[in-house]
């Protein structure tokens, strides 16, 4: 018996070496991602049809110029990149977001202070200073607009303001609004629908902000959880009228989707580049911003996706046509108006902002009623 | 098991232990207990703080109303969804234990093509069907049914549909196992002593099935609260789930004390049920042995 | 089976049934169907047929890299899992011991565990070795829920065989190792065969795991299903759920080739 288990023993041995040769493939699996710290760059913007342009515009040639491997992901939102780095281990470099998500990140302790050194003097000076921020330049200007389904609301018989979309008698259908996803709640268009006139909106009159929400909610079929989900509900019919940017809506519009775009009443902001704290690709990631905001690929970029470049010099490379269609065009810009982001990224007595506090709120709003 | 046993119940373990078979398991035990067991402990560390050592995430889930609610739509969604299987599932395995073992695997075929294909590919065929522009509501607006496009989707309804075609093979597995292994004769020969064919049905096969029944139940219900892909891509906001609450709390809430504490609770509700059924019919009918 | 007369009750049985198989099966058949549009939108039926949703996945890195992953990974995941849900269950089975019903019921238990659970777990754990959003820690989680799969489907064919055959070749003076390796294993082949098919289809479309657990650098197919599912228009996602659909069916098809043969030639042998 006991030689047996000897040889059994060394049996034993021998099968352990398939586990030994399990344990092997783990390391096959361990090298890509420390390649991946050397020749990979992460870059996180609102994804859909606007990733896939900078794919086109950006990536591709940035991968040539530099030989990195440039892979994005989605939502760039300021849970994620805490949770990645309470665990120690960030793996987006790049971020494109507005102001307010990008100063909780800040006040976290997740971002770099901008380099501005590393961009190039040229390019900064066609940036508007406004756009200058210490963590963050920016790379777009964005609007919140009404997008419709224009076969349900043809284009001249649709809701014309927030009053209207928040009208559900007047112009029955189902609406979809942001919710989660990094998404502010939209306090200044509910207020704006409640009757608050434009030039009174600030400081925003929260308790009324909410009230006029409860009203929205019973014609809320969908919360949608990323822009291009909310213009996928719109083309497929399924929500009538939606809240988003409205440049996406225009993107699908020129596809041949039933989907039109309502500037009027729009809440116009900024999306910012910014690296992120934990990045092991810094060089390059500023590399990658200095290259993304060049004037010839700002124009590219908006000749997809009609959003307004933060570089001037972009416009010397755009048709008139071409420009006329843009979120910020002289006809669109001037019947919406400017986010206030101080009001909202500015933190308060207890260290959070209005940008963190709206939106736990909207969560316990949102599931208390469920 | 009598004291004596008891005692001896040690001896024996670590005597298997030494056994060769014995080690074979610790292979397996092992990395059950790193990455299976360990995980679940950490979870249950993470709930007791809230965010200081203590119960108040346990309180948290009696004082807030969205582990209610949660609760409240997961239990809507589990049973209904249960009680649809089971009244697809029955007839279907009852089906298959009648025909001919050419028609019995042309059925089983049928079950078994939509179980092992992705419940993404189910899920998102079911946004395809449901949808306002929707097969079924175009069909159903094309032939003057309705005037205007139903609400089929983002809804209970929506949820209870996807998530019932999604979960209607694991009532049918079970059900048939313990059909399959029914002596007919028992039927027929109530049969021959005059009882009609629903009698018979009802007096004699369908009792000696309820073991099956109370398998594909449990294994459906408990698989039901559990779901997390069905209950985010068909429900709207409002159909929150212990598993979708779970994930807005750790994903964007940031929250982990609290969504570790869901988690604890979603696990003790599955877990007892599960622990409950093994212990009155046996592990084996659970796992499709039966 | 004896000719069943045609009666009312059974054919309302039958067209219950059948009805309930259409239930079934009609959404994999329409998602099949408008995978051959030709238009932007999904249109059913479509108005014209075409490969063109096809090509695109095919031709897509965002498509090819994720489906390559996924393979790869289901691959060694069916590896792991068999590997140890096999050893397992040949000592749950064969071992005679107190409270080995418990670790039978530990060992099936994730099959069961909601997902999203043991994906917060395996999150806290792996998120400190630095493991989340690699490949590696989708290997580990899939092996979790693969190989309980394994134990069953390996075990319920241990059960039908019969241990005499060990214990004679155990007389005649083999070490318990060489009975297990050339009485007992081959004796289970097919078993473990169509046992590696399903730990690999586990792990092939799992979600949650991968959604918790991937990230830009470890994303599988269903993780880039699902963000399709959430954030596109595109109608590739006709085309991959159509290959997803057809992958299953070959391997079960594979599998049970497989199983025919290796048992014709086991009976050949004895």
């Amino acid at each position: 018996m006991s030689s047996k288990f000897v040889i059994g023993r060394r049996k034993v041995i021998k099968s352990t070496g398939a586990l030994a040769a399990l344990a092997a493939v783990g390391p096959f699996f361990h090298v890509r991602p420390a390649l991946a710290d050397k020749g990979e760059l992460v870059v996180v913007s609102w994804g859909g049809s606007w990733a896939k342009s900078m794919r086109e515009v950006i990536f591709a040639d940035f991968e040539k110029a530099s030989g990195l491997t440039v892979k994005d992901d989605t939502p760039p939102e300021n849970a994620k990149l805490k949770a990645m780095s309470d665990a120690g281990n960030v793996t987006w470099d790049v971020l494109e977001t507005d102001l307010p998500a990008i100063q909780t990140m800040i006040g976290n302790g997740l971002l770099d202070p901008m380099d501005y050194s590393k961009i190039d003097k040229a390019k900064l000076d066609k940036i508007p200073k406004e756009l200058h921020s210490s963590h963050a330049v920016g790379n777009k200007l964005y609007s919140f607009n009404i997008v419709y389904n224009s076969k349900t609301f043809p284009t001249g018989r649709h809701p014309k303001s927030w009053a209207e979309v928040w009208d559900g008698k007047a112009f029955p259908g189902s609406r979809s609004f942001a919710f989660r996803g990094g998404i502010s709640p939209q306090l200044e268009i509910a207020l704006l629908a409640d009757g608050v006139a434009v030039d009174k909106l600030y400081p925003l009159d929260v308790e009324r902000a909410w009230k006029s929400m409860d009203r929205l909610r019973p014609l809320v079929k969908k919360w949608y959880q990323g822009h291009a989900e909310a213009i996928q509900l719109v083309t497929s019919g399924e929500i009538d009228i939606a809240n988003t940017v409205g440049s996406r809506g225009i993107t699908a519009k020129r596809a041949g989707a039933p989907i039109d775009v309502e500037y009027n009443q729009g809440k116009l902001g900024a999306d910012y580049w910014c690296v992120t704290k934990g990045s092991k690709n810094k060089k390059a990631a500023l590399e990658f911003i200095n290259f993304a905001l060049d004037a010839k690929r700002q124009a590219g970029m908006v000749q997809r996706d009609p959003y307004g470049p933060a570089n001037a010099d972009a416009f010397n490379h755009l048709t008139a046509a071409e420009a006329k269609d843009l979120t910020t065009s002289p006809e669109n810009i001037k019947r919406q108006f400017w986010i206030n982001e101080d009001w909202w990224g500015k933190p308060g007595a207890d260290g959070k902002n209005e940008n963190q506090k709206q939106k736990e709120r909207f969560a316990e709003w949102m599931l208390k009623k469920g | 098991m009598t004291p004596a046993s008891a005692a001896a119940a040690p001896a024996l373990a670590a005597r298997y232990w030494r056994s060769r078979p014995g080690l074979l398991v610790l292979f397996c035990l092992a990395f059950f207990a790193a990455l299976y067991l360990y995980p679940l402990a950490k979870l249950f560390v993470w709930s007791l703080y809230g965010p200081k050592l203590g119960l108040a995430n346990y309180e948290r889930l009696f004082t807030q109303a969205s582990p209610f609610i949660a609760f409240r739509n997961t239990l809507d969604i589990a049973v209904i969804v249960t009680l649809v299987c089971l009244a697809l599932g029955y007839p279907i395995a009852y089906l298959m234990t009648t025909v001919g073992p050419r028609a019995r695997a042309a059925i089983s075929l049928l079950v078994l093509v939509p179980f092992w294909t992705s419940i993404l590919v189910r899920t998102y065929a079911w946004i395809v069907i449901l949808g306002k522009n929707g097969i079924v509501n175009q069909a159903l607006t094309d032939w003057g049914v309705v005037a205007r496009p139903l609400s089929l989707l983002y809804n209970m309804f929506g949820v209870q549909v996807g998530l019932s075609h999604v979960l209607l093979p694991f009532m049918v597995f079970p059900l048939y196992g313990v059909m399959a292994r029914i002596d007919m004769r028992l039927v027929r020969a109530a049969r021959s002593l005059g009882a009609s064919p629903a009698r018979a049905f009802l007096h004699v096969f369908l009792p000696l099935s309820l073991p099956g029944v109370a398998a594909g139940c449990v294994l459906v219900f408990v698989l039901g609260v559990g779901a997390y892909v069905t209950p985010a891509l068909l429900g709207g906001e409002g159909e929150v789930t212990l598993a979708t609450l779970i994930e807005l709390m750790i994903r964007d809430l940031l929250d982990w004390g609290f969504g570790a504490t869901l988690g604890v609770m979603l696990l003790t509700v599955v877990g007892t049920l599960f622990v409950a059924f093994s212990a009155a019919l046996g592990l084996d009918r659970l796992t499709g042995r039966g | 089976m004896d000719p069943r007369p045609f009666t009312i009750g059974r054919t309302v049985l039958w067209a219950y049934c059948s009805a309930t198989l259409f239930f079934l099966i009609a959404p994999i058949v329409i998602i099949a169907v408008v995978s051959f549009n030709d238009t932007a939108y999904i249109q059913f039926p479509p108005p014209k047929w075409s490969l063109r949703w096809y090509r695109n996945f095919f031709e897509s890195r965002q498509w090819i890299e994720p489906a390559l992953l996924s393979l790869r990974v289901a691959a060694i995941v069916a590896l792991a899992a068999t590997v140890l849900g096999t050893l397992a269950a040949i000592g749950l089975v064969r071992g005679r011991f107190p409270g080995r019903k418990a670790l039978e019921f530990f060992f099936v238990s994730p099959m069961v565990v909601p997902s999203i659970v043991l994906a917060i777990g395996l999150y806290l754990l792996l998120a400190p070795a630095k493991l989340v959003a690699t490949p590696t820690a989708l290997v580990l989680a899939h092996t979790v829920v693969a190989a309980p799969l394994v134990i069953v489907i390996v075990g319920a064919a241990l059960r039908t065989t019969d241990p005499a055959l060990d214990l004679a070749a155990r007389s005649l003076g083999a070490s318990y190792w060489r009975a297990l390796w050339h009485v007992t294993l081959p004796g289970i082949l097919p078993a473990i065969a169509s046992a590696a098919v399903f730990a690999f289809l586990t792990s092939f479309d799992e979600v949650i795991l991968a959604i918790f657990l991937g990230g830009p650098s470890a994303t599988t197919l269903p993780k880039r299903m699902w963000e399709g599912i959430k954030y596109e228009i595109d109608p590739t996602l006709t085309a991959v759920s159509t290959l997803l659909v057809l992958l299953p069916v070959a391997m079960m098809a594979t599998a049970e080739g497989l199983r025919r043969l290796l048992s014709i030639r086991l009976r050949q042998a004895e």
